[in-house]
């Protein structure tokens, strides 16, 4: 296990980072803000299940309109609450040591790793108040269970969309 | 941590129904559940409300199947409200201490859990006692800061709840409309036949009239 020293070495080594620099790194970064792809327009009509759906509908005595309606529809709905399932069960990451630390207690150890560079007190006072402005932000985002559920609460709007649009195509068919 | 609490679902096993007509399932993604929730309770709430369906069609089981997940998902958030409150809990407990030790968040949570639920050991309990003893602190004042210090995800919750709701409420209207359909089509199929055969009645009669 890393100990406390060891850690906050490394956080402080990063900030001198600036990023990938080769084209795989850039090219698996610029994926990063991509979270749930529901806002690509999906190509169900193509799909096999689709198919099926609309033959099993029509049975029922809809129109061919409203089975293809009401089966992307369907087909939609189930998109949502999939990303809605993986967002809840895969939040984005609690840095539970930063959340946790106590940077006032951990000032003797900034000052051991400041001072073979010969560095003077405000360069102190600067990497502690960089840790706690850091501590702020992850305990903003509260422990695993609240981060899970402000990531989910994002999806609300899609479930409203998915589940209004098949409402309404299974109503009007 | 403070989200391994399991819960229960009282469902009544009902009979089940998925013979009863060709299903739209199998090419619906199913609702997933998590590593310690029953799949037996899962699927005896589906199967109790499909048994409450007068016309089982293919549509009205998919909509009922996303129903079912609708209630399940109202279950896991309400949990989560109560996890939530844990956590803010925890969080304030292990800020209130000035030890190095009680600034471990995990080990606060975790320790916190167990005097909640009643099955902490007695060191552990001392331990929980003595930082509320020194942040001068009662378990209930504790639940009340958590609660306006969680107020912001606490009220996500229950956004998600409302949402879950509003949902159930889609899909009930959406059943309603394929049940009203189908019974229509049923009575229009019995008028059409008792018109059918009161037509042929009353020709028959015609015929019978006539003068040979």
């Amino acid at each position: 296990m890393m100990n406390h020293r060891r850690s906050l070495a490394n956080r402080y080594n990063a900030l001198k980072s600036t990023g990938p620099t080769s084209a795989a790194g850039k090219r698996a970064s610029s994926q990063n803000s991509r979270k749930h792809g529901l806002n690509v327009a999906p190509d169900f009509e193509s799909s096999p299940e689709y198919k099926a759906l609309v033959d099993l509908i029509a049975e029922e005595g809809f129109s061919g309109f409203a089975c293809a309606d009401i089966a992307s529809s369907l087909l939609n709905y189930r998109r949502v609450m999939d990303a809605y399932y993986d967002t809840y069960t895969s939040p984005e990451p609690v840095n539970e040591f930063m959340r946790d630390m106590n940077v006032r207690a951990s000032n003797p150890i900034f000052r051991e790793l400041l001072s073979p560079s010969g560095s003077e007190p405000q360069d102190l006072r600067d990497m502690a108040a960089f840790f706690a402005s850091m501590q702020r932000q992850e305990r903003c985002k509260g422990g695993p269970v609240s981060s899970r559920t402000a990531d989910t609460h994002k999806l609300i709007r899609y479930q409203r969309n998915g589940i209004a649009r098949l409402s309404r195509a299974v109503r009007q068919g | 941590m403070l989200y391994n609490i399991h819960f229960s679902i009282d469902v009544d096993v009902a009979m089940p129904v998925e013979d009863k007509s060709k299903s739209l399932l199998p090419f619906l993604s199913s609702p997933k559940l998590l590593p310690n929730e029953s799949e037996a309770e899962f699927q005896s709430g589906l199967q109790s409300l499909l048994a409450e369906l007068d016309n089982p069609s293919p549509l009205a089981v998919a909509l009922v199947s996303q129903l079912n997940e609708c209630l399940w998902w109202i279950k896991r958030h309400t949990v989560d409200k109560e996890l939530i409150l844990h956590e803010a809990m925890a969080r304030l407990l292990s800020k209130a201490g000035n030890h190095w030790d009680t600034y471990d968040n995990r080990k606060v949570s975790e320790a916190l859990e167990r005097y909640l639920d009643g099955s902490a050991d007695k060191d552990e309990s001392t331990w929980i006692d003595d930082i509320l003893a020194e942040s001068k602190l009662t378990l209930s004042d504790l639940r009340i800061r958590a609660f306006k210090d969680a107020a912001k995800h606490i009220k996500m919750v229950d956004d998600l709840i409302h949402r879950q709701h509003q949902t159930m409420r889609h899909l009930q209207r959406s059943i309603d409309s394929i049940d009203y359909k189908s019974r229509l089509i049923k009575r229009m199929d019995l008028e059409l036949a008792a018109l059918e055969s009161k037509q042929s009645a009353k020709g028959a009669l015609t015929l019978d009239d006539e003068p040979s």
